[in-house]
């Protein structure tokens, strides 16, 4: 594979996780308040491998942990970061937390869980029907695979080969309560048998193998195949939200996740593979560092919507 | 007179030859839909068995019009249902979606309320959710309490959807076509007792160009003495009070809002101003139903003009009884409606 593109891989999580960071520490610091960030430190690779098995015109739908996908659909960070800063030079013009961007196929969902799995499904339709080899993918979390919206549209999808991918995140926490005390089976994956659609797991923090995997499901969707059940099996290194202490996790715990860091093992894998150098590391890390420090002041500068607009937008 | 009379409606009764030439309600919105697909390849449809079995028979014949790609039966799923509209709308259809009884929305409320109604106000007006989703509903049909519901306060309640309410032919096509054309969600509430009904029309019924736009009431009797609100079945129930009271020298004037999200309110306190008094008649419960947000938008407005205290009549927050003379005992009728304006002129 071509070295550019692995290196992309990796500055697309860390760009991720510095501007994810960036806003945690605004609320941290009281810069910003309301509902707490909530943050994918560790899910990285996740939205990184599957946005790069993406074109344009594919849509994905996001979780309530939308950043990932936005940063790696290629959504300008200082955009992202004024509508997290709730001003009017968001994507959603400080109307949302649920970062959109319809012209680069990003639609901002997960207010309430699993919500965005049927609209997704709906894209694909709209996308079998318009006859484009388009795809949609809907993210959804270990917790949003217990709601039935996901069932529902597992099994609509399957019945009408609809090109979507049903992209599980499994951080293995819905916030405090671990996957094992949610979910009796041993992987998410395994109900795609149910549903007569190819299921698989995905190592979640391996952004090339997320990749791959995602570039099947999508190579299958595209030539009229149908839909894909891919559980990628991740980690949450930081709390559900950004004030999340997570007492209910050991140290020890904590301490194994932060191993399994997916840009740390993926860095040190460039690394052996001769592709990356502890310098280049060093310049990537300015590079985004000054991007992310760039877009929080963008944010700072940028003006809060009028209280008059308000009352705009919810009419066609 | 029970509380729902078919020979009011005429649905089972004898039907001379000239009202057999009169569409049915049920034939008009079949029209619609056809006039609205054949004009637009975006426009599409999703229900349980609406391309096999219509259960009402409103989408009959447009299967083998138009292919079960475009008439979809769906599996019994209704969230995912309500959200491959709701995605499909975003990817540039128009999809119109059956509900076999209006009551089953209640599953798939999230994908209507927090999805469809609120993506738009979200993304900052990004995008459009053009959707309808039709409701056979109401009570009158001995369909048990999980079959009969008016249920529009809901949805009228929630910002974001449109809320039409046909009670003739005419209007059943024209706001139909106006809903498909419509870029925002809009619920269509058909009652179950008007589908058979048969109903005279103007010569622009024909005309597929013909829309009857939203937010326009229309005063379907003219009088002076009272203004009653009234829509679906109980508009008819309303008029039907109005020709009774005429004989007792009451002029009685009977508005249809046709659509309550948006909703006519300047035509409804132009007549309250006249008559100062105010009926309002729905089949919905009516704690924090729309016969309490009428009455309240005509006290805001025109409470000066008031002679008497508004009334309303409604469910008064009971299940839909099966038994039919439990369920002929909660819903209001012409007597009702009858008695209720006897009292406001008494006072």
């Amino acid at each position: 594979m071509d070295a550019a593109v692995k290196l992309g891989l990796l500055r697309t999580m860390l760009l991720i996780r510095r501007l994810e960071a960036a806003w945690g520490d605004a609320y941290a610091r009281e810069e910003i308040d309301g509902i707490p960030p909530a943050l994918s430190t560790g899910q990285e690779a996740v939205a990184a491998g599957a946005c790069a098995a993406l074109e344009p015109g594919d849509f994905v739908f996001t979780t309530h942990r939308g950043q990932a996908p936005q940063v790696a659909r290629g959504l300008d960070p200082k955009r992202i970061m004024a509508e997290l800063y709730c001003r009017r030079t968001g994507y959603n013009k400080g109307k949302s937390y649920h970062v959109t961007d319809v012209s680069r196929g990003v639609i901002g969902m997960g207010g309430i869980v699993a919500g965005q799995v049927p609209v997704a499904g709906g894209m694909a339709l709209a996308q079998k029907l318009r006859a484009t080899d388009r795809v949609s993918v809907a993210f959804f979390g270990d917790g949003a695979a217990n709601e039935g919206a996901v069932h529902e549209s597992a099994n609509l999808a399957a019945m009408w080969t609809l090109p979507l991918i049903l992209l599980c995140e499994n951080n293995g926490y819905c916030i405090s309560q671990p996957v094992a005390a949610a979910v009796k089976a041993a992987s998410i994956a395994a109900r795609a048998a149910g549903y007569g659609l190819p299921g698989a797991v995905v190592d979640g923090n391996d952004p090339l193998a997320v990749r791959d995997a995602v570039a099947a499901a999508v190579a299958r969707a595209r030539a009229g195949g149908g839909a894909t059940l891919l559980e990628a099996r991740t980690v949450r290194l930081g709390g559900h939200l950004a004030h999340d202490p997570q007492h209910y996790r050991s140290r020890e715990e904590i301490a194994a996740a932060w191993e399994e860091c997916p840009i740390k093992r993926f860095g040190a894998r460039l690394r052996a593979e001769g592709l990356l150098t502890a310098d280049a590391y060093a310049r990537m890390e300015v590079a985004v560092d000054d991007e992310v420090a760039a877009a929080v002041e963008f944010a700072r500068q940028s003006p809060f919507p009028e209280p008059h607009e308000a009352f705009e937008d919810l009419w066609a | 007179m029970s509380v729902f009379d078919r020979r009011l409606f005429r649905a089972g009764g004898p039907v001379s030859p000239a009202e057999r030439e009169w569409p049915s309600f049920r034939g008009a919105i079949n029209e619609a839909l056809r006039e609205e697909m054949r004009r637009d390849p975006s426009v599409f449809q999703m229900g349980e068995d609406i391309a096999g079995a219509p259960p009402f028979g409103v989408t009959t014949g447009l299967a083998a019009e138009f292919g079960t790609e475009r008439v979809r039966d769906t599996p019994c799923s209704e969230v995912a249902v309500v959200g491959a509209a709701v995605g499909a709308a975003i990817g540039g259809m128009r999809p119109v979606v059956e509900f076999q009884f209006g009551d089953f929305l209640s599953v798939a409320i999230d994908q209507l309320t927090h999805q469809a109604a609120m993506l738009r106000y979200l993304t900052g007006g990004q995008l459009k959710v053009p959707i309808v989703i039709r409701l056979p509903c109401g009570g009158g049909q001995r369909a048990g309490a999980q079959h009969s519901q008016a249920l529009y306060s809901w949805f009228a309640h929630a910002p974001g959807i449109k809320v039409a309410l046909p009670a003739t032919s005419m209007d059943a096509k024209g706001l139909m076509k106006s809903a498909i054309r419509d870029d925002n969600p809009v619920l269509f509430f058909e009652h179950k007792a008007l589908y058979r009904t048969r109903w005279p029309v103007p010569a622009e019924f024909k005309d597929a160009d013909h829309v009857i736009p939203f937010g326009r009431a229309v005063v379907r009797r003219a009088g002076s003495d009272v203004t009653v609100v009234a829509t679906l079945v109980m508009l008819h129930h309303a008029l039907a009070a109005a020709e009774a009271l005429a004989a007792e020298g009451v002029s009685v004037e009977v508005i249809d809002p046709r659509t309550l999200v948006p909703l006519d309110a300047e035509t409804i306190v132009a007549s309250v101003r006249r008559t100062g008094r105010l009926l309002v008649v729905d089949e919905a419960y009516l704690a924090c139903g729309i016969q309490g947000e009428v009455v309240a938008l005509v006290t805001e407005r025109a409470f000066g003009a008031l002679r008497a205290a508004p009334r309303r009549l409604g469910n008064p927050g009971v299940p839909v009884p099966f038994a039919p003379p439990l369920e002929d005992a909660l819903l209001p009728d012409r007597e009702r409606i009858i008695s209720a304006i006897r009292e406001m002129l008494a006072r």
